[in-house]
């Protein structure tokens, strides 16, 4: 027994090596991956050209990796281990308190570059243009990031970028203090898991919107308020903590809004789909369930209120926008008859082209700053 | 392929070792030789014929080295030099072609009159290492310091032996000779083989990837890091180089022991040296063995005047950068420490044995460290640049990102500060009970496998959030 407990590493090893094999070939294979939403790499194909190339060989290791067997749980185990060693940081993502998983501060390269261009498209227009920016989840929830030194600077970002859009004659909205305050009394602005701000942190933007679009914000008790648990976003997903809470993510409808009255029409390329309703329940069966607004991301979106055209309200409103107004848009939907949502990473059509031939009463970007930062198609606002 | 990866762990090796043990004693060097082709040609096939050309080549030059060597001198020294021309001919092409022509290019009347085309030549890998080995097999045999190899495939094995193929050690023909046909794979030796991939494979994935990731976010953080900042971020590079390095030699030497072999020891704790010399008698050892033997020692080493001394030093640590990669910082960081070796030689050497032992140490870390900014920095421009960050004493200490990367890493940097050290493996040492090393060995390969897999699967992680926002 003692001669056999001598090789006792080699021992451990070979069972390591050849259970992860076996199970490799036994396990059935996923074609798709939900936390990385994306579909894993197949069996590479194989023939003399692809072989001599090293390029078989290269997606066979791909395709290995991406099929190595519980290969969530070894991506976990790394990012509690990595945590455990004193780096709260993975895959991009910090590992907070009370539960918050939050963006590092990207590199925000475009950021100067993609105001410029609102800037000069406001000045080209008669349209009124109102901005709207919603600040980085780090520096709203500041307080529980795992060290003090991380700093996000929105402060001194938002004063410039308030000046050259003052300058230029658009309206910039800005919500800092209003989302600070709410943070600091309790109210969750930002998700833990995700990215987007909360719907009640929507409806806050959506509130400060009000001077500038010229209407009355609705009040809270206007509103049919559902809840459903079990939200788990995009920071989750990035960032292996499988162990965090997931959140509960909130629609509001609103009470002054008639079962009918809503179209909403989605179109992608030269399809068009219409739907009765502002919120698609069945992307709540999802883990990833924001995009129960206006169904996520759509190059071309418009939001028609009937019974407010009945009414002889027929304002128009163009959004130039990301995925941040999905859950703003909706409480709009009570004082414009026609909304235009347009996504400039998806729309490749002349913006000047589609103002002239829709007589629009304003104009509203809506960005969250980590995205404007990044971003690289905005630019196309310009070309005609 | 590289050791620590999934392929390589789970399948390569797997299948490898399963085969190499089912199969009798005298077909195990062919199996190898496949496999060790299989390994090399694994990302670009092409290479192979590389390596067997260089396998028929030396194999064919060893032959009639060993045939001439007594009876006709000067035939026997034609082959010698045809085998270190041919090797010295396809490292010069593959690795230095680039940089020879941009070189002569860059020479305003000359590029007129030569006007070469600039040349791309795909770097095959391992070539440094394996031209070195086939031609220390010539020059063995020429000095009759070692039989020659009539069998073609054991002498295959030994050119393309995976466990060294990539990154060395660089192993003589003369210190595995005899394995080569004689060796014995015993359940010890395999045991201690995996004893050593473990510390290996952790070495690499768990403590050099991490230090590389941190160099990578306080190097590229394009703020001002800080003469602080600058320093850790390039004491991260120093400690991601030797434990890369390092963790490499000993997979291979891991590997080696499974399959029979053993190889020598290429690195023992540089990072505790006492002086520039004791350095390199620690860092990449089987290089600095090479080197002497093969190009110090043929030039006269200590036997001639301390002018001649000098010059031959300044070659071989020309030659030693140059070997490193094709361009200048690596000449400029190879005569760095030719010249810092020289003065260490002639004058500092007694002073310096005098100084307290912290001095000492302090005053090697700060060249080898200073060395590792020569060494990363192929670009100039950068080079200043960095190195001027380090002095700069006036600016900020340290700059935003340096320091809240530096705050993320500062446990993984005090335990590679450690690991440096052969403090831990004394500790291991002091255990006299047989029963509890075997259970730590047993709990430490376990550890490092999972973690090591953890990692090595989360590179694979790519959440695809083209719709992020």
């Amino acid at each position: 027994m003692k001669k056999v407990l001598k090789f006792m590493p080699s021992i451990v090893f070979l069972i390591f090596i050849y259970g992860m094999a076996i199970l490799f070939f036994v396990l059935p294979k996923d074609e798709y991956s939900s936390s990385e939403k994306r579909y894993l790499k197949q069996f590479p194909e194989f023939n003399s050209d692809t072989f001599f190339s090293g390029d078989f060989g290269e997606e066979f290791e791909t395709y290995l990796s991406d099929h190595t067997p519980y290969r969530t749980f070894w991506v976990g185990l790394n990012s509690y281990y990595n945590l455990a060693l004193g780096n709260p940081l993975s895959n991009g993502i910090y590992h907070c308190d009370n539960g918050y998983l939050v963006n590092d501060p990207p590199e925000y390269d475009r950021l100067y570059t993609n105001i410029d261009v609102i800037a000069q498209f406001a000045q080209k227009t008669d349209v009124p243009v109102t901005m709207l920016l919603a600040p980085s989840t780090g520096y709203i929830v500041s307080d529980v990031l795992p060290n003090k030194e991380i700093v996000y600077h929105d402060d001194e970002r938002f004063e410039d970028i308030n000046k050259t859009l003052t300058d230029s004659g658009v309206t910039f909205v800005d919500i800092r203090k209003e989302f600070k305050d709410a943070y600091a009394s309790g109210t969750q602005v930002y998700y833990k898991t995700d990215h987007h701000w909360t719907t009640h942190g929507a409806y806050l933007a959506y509130c400060e919107l009000a001077d500038s679009l010229d209407f009355t914000a609705l009040t809270k008790d206007n509103y049919n308020i559902s809840a459903y648990s079990d939200f788990y976003g995009t920071a989750y997903s990035s960032s292996g903590f499988w162990m965090t809470e997931p959140d509960s993510i909130e629609v509001w409808e609103s009470k002054n809004i008639a079962q009918d009255s809503i179209t909403v029409e989605i179109t992608e390329g030269s399809n068009t789909d219409s739907f009765d309703s502002m919120f698609f329940e069945e992307r709540l069966k999802e883990d990833d369930k924001y995009p129960v607004f206006l169904d996520g991301n759509h190059s071309y979106t418009t939001i028609t209120n009937k019974a407010l055209k009945e009414q002889g309200n027929d304002k128009k409103l163009l959004i130039l926008k990301d995925s941040f107004a999905h859950a703003l848009t909706p409480f709009l939907a009570d004082h414009y008859s026609e909304i235009v949502m347009v996504d400039m990473r998806y729309y490749k059509q002349s913006i000047t082209q589609l103002m002239n031939n829709k007589d629009f009463d304003h104009v509203l970007f809506l960005y969250s700053i980590d995205n404007l930062g990044t971003d690289t198609d905005l630019a196309w606002i310009s070309m005609n | 392929m590289v050791f620590s990866s999934v392929l390589f762990l789970f399948f390569y090796l797997t299948a490898v070792l399963a085969i190499y043990y089912a199969i009798p004693f005298k077909l195990r060097n062919l199996f190898l030789f496949i496999a060790n082709l299989a390994f090399y040609g694994w990302g670009e096939p092409v290479f192979v014929l590389l390596m067997l050309f260089s396998t028929v080549v030396d194999y064919t030059c060893g032959y009639f080295i060993d045939k001439y060597r007594t009876r006709n001198k000067r035939i026997a020294k034609t082959f010698l030099l045809l085998s270190i021309c041919i090797n010295l001919g396809l490292l010069g092409f593959f690795k230095y072609a680039g940089f020879i022509s941009d070189t002569l290019n860059a020479i305003p009347f000359l590029s007129d009159i030569l006007s070469i085309p600039p040349i791309e030549v795909p770097l095959p890998i391992g070539i440094s290492f394996y031209t070195f080995q086939t031609m220390s097999y010539s020059i063995d045999v020429y000095r009759n310091d070692a039989p020659i190899q009539k069998n073609i495939i054991s002498f295959g094995t030994y050119v393309s032996l995976f466990p060294q193929l990539i990154a060395g050690p660089i192993v003589r023909y003369k210190d595995v000779a005899y394995q080569i046909d004689h060796r014995k794979e015993t359940l010890d030796n395999f045991t201690n083989g995996v004893k050593l991939f473990c510390v290996g494979l952790g070495k690499k994935v768990l403590i050099a990837n991490q230090m590389g990731l941190m160099w990578d976010l306080i190097r590229e953080s394009g703020e001002v890091n800080g003469w602080l900042g600058s320093w850790i971020g390039i004491i991260g590079y120093s400690f991601q180089i030797y434990f890369d390095f390092s963790g490499y030699s000993d997979m291979a030497r891991g590997l080696g022991n499974m399959f029979g072999f053993e190889f020598l020891k290429n690195f023992d704790y540089p990072y505790i040296s006492k002086s520039i010399t004791e350095f390199w008698r620690r860092w990449h050892i089987t290089l600095g063995t090479w080197f002497r033997e093969y190009v110090y020692i043929p030039l006269g080493g200590n036997r001639v005047g301390p002018m001649r001394q000098t010059l031959n030093l300044l070659i071989v640590w020309f030659l030693t950068g140059f070997w490193h990669g094709a361009a200048y910082n690596f000449i400029l960081w190879g005569l760095f420490y030719g010249i810092l070796l020289i003065i260490e030689k002639l004058i500092l050497k007694k002073w310096l044995d005098k100084l307290p032992a912290a001095i000492q140490h302090i005053y090697t870390l700060f060249f080898v460290i200073l060395g590792w900014v020569l060494f990363f920095f192929s670009d100039m421009s950068q080079l200043s640049d960095y190195i001027v960050n380090m002095f700069s004493f006036t600016g900020p200490v340290i700059g935003e990102t340096a320091l809240t990367t530096t705050l993320s890493y500062l446990p993984l940097i005090i335990i590679a500060g450690i690991a440096s050290t052969p403090l831990m493996f004394k500790l291991y040492n002091k255990v006299s009970n047989t029963g509890v090393k075997i259970a730590l060995d047993t709990v430490y390969c376990m550890a490092i496998m999972t973690l090591c897999t953890a990692s090595l699967v989360n590179q694979s992680y790519n959440p695809f959030l083209y719709f992020k926002f």
